[in-house]
């Protein structure tokens, strides 16, 4: 199982104001909102615990089919900054996901998965332009509208993750 | 308040974050906000916040767990109202 997520840090800009009264509180942990507070740099270190918290709950959401607005219910530890990567771990509802954030200027980017072994072992398809991206990537999706991919040997059903976010989209797949 | 000034106030809300104008104009009780709206995950807690502040009231955690389409945000907000008066 894997998940992915990405963040144009232009469009969540323009798109959020994390500042507003309440908000850090409705989706961070005390825990969490004191990594935030004494990041170097806030405003990256919330968009990479979101970005770690919506892949993990992607993985969440494929495994249970629970649908569910529950930022507090997955929560960030263990982080390992080195440089512009993160490793972390997301603990939701007694499982424990693995994540791999990687800070670029532009955009933050994060894949999860329920090993540790997995998550350097992706296939990530990173595209500036969400049309190609679409194109390259036909995937289509069950009725739980999580996407797969068709093996073109075996007929076998990928399962992928799609995240796009304003000028950027990402596909992983094992 | 009527069902419909509920809705009116909070089409109010959630248009700004919408990017499915069509789905928008066809909003019901079933229009989802991530899957229809096409809204994005990380403005979802704006929908909330906002929602707080217009209906002066509050949504708890577990409500807003609960926040992905119309029905239900219309029932949080019809149930905290009522609590209120």
């Amino acid at each position: 199982m894997i998940g992915n997520d990405i963040i144009d840090l232009a469009a969540a800009r323009i798109e959020s104001n994390w500042k507003r009264k309440g908000y850090l509180q409705k989706l961070y942990s005390e825990a969490e909102q004191l990594l935030i507070t004494n990041a170097a740099d806030p405003e990256i270190m919330l968009w990479c615990l979101w970005s770690m918290k919506e892949s993990a709950y992607k993985i969440y959401n494929r495994q249970t089919k629970i649908r569910s607005y529950m930022p507090l219910r997955l929560n960030c530890y263990d982080l390992q900054v080195s440089g512009n990567l993160i490793l972390a771990k997301v603990f939701c509802q007694g499982n424990i996901y693995f994540t791999k954030t990687i800070i670029h200027t532009d955009y933050i980017h994060t894949t999860a998965a329920v090993s540790e072994g997995v998550i350097d072992s992706l296939n990530i398809g990173l595209y500036t332009d969400v049309d190609s991206g679409w194109r390259l990537n036909p995937v289509s999706k069950d009725k739980y509208g999580h996407p797969y991919l068709i093996d073109k040997n075996t007929f076998e059903k990928l399962p992928v993750s799609i995240s796009h976010h304003g000028r950027f989209c990402s596909y992983i797949s094992t | 308040m009527e069902k419909e000034q509920i809705i009116a106030k909070l089409k109010t809300i959630v248009k700004p974050f919408v990017k499915d104008e069509q789905a928008f104009e066809n909003l019901n009780d079933n229009t989802d906000f991530i899957k229809d709206l096409k809204i994005n995950s990380a403005n979802l807690v704006d929908i909330v916040l906002d929602i707080e502040e217009i209906f002066e009231i509050e949504i708890d955690n577990e409500a807003m767990e609960r926040m992905l389409n119309v029905k239900t945000a219309i029932s949080i907000i019809e149930k905290q109202l009522a609590e209120k008066q």
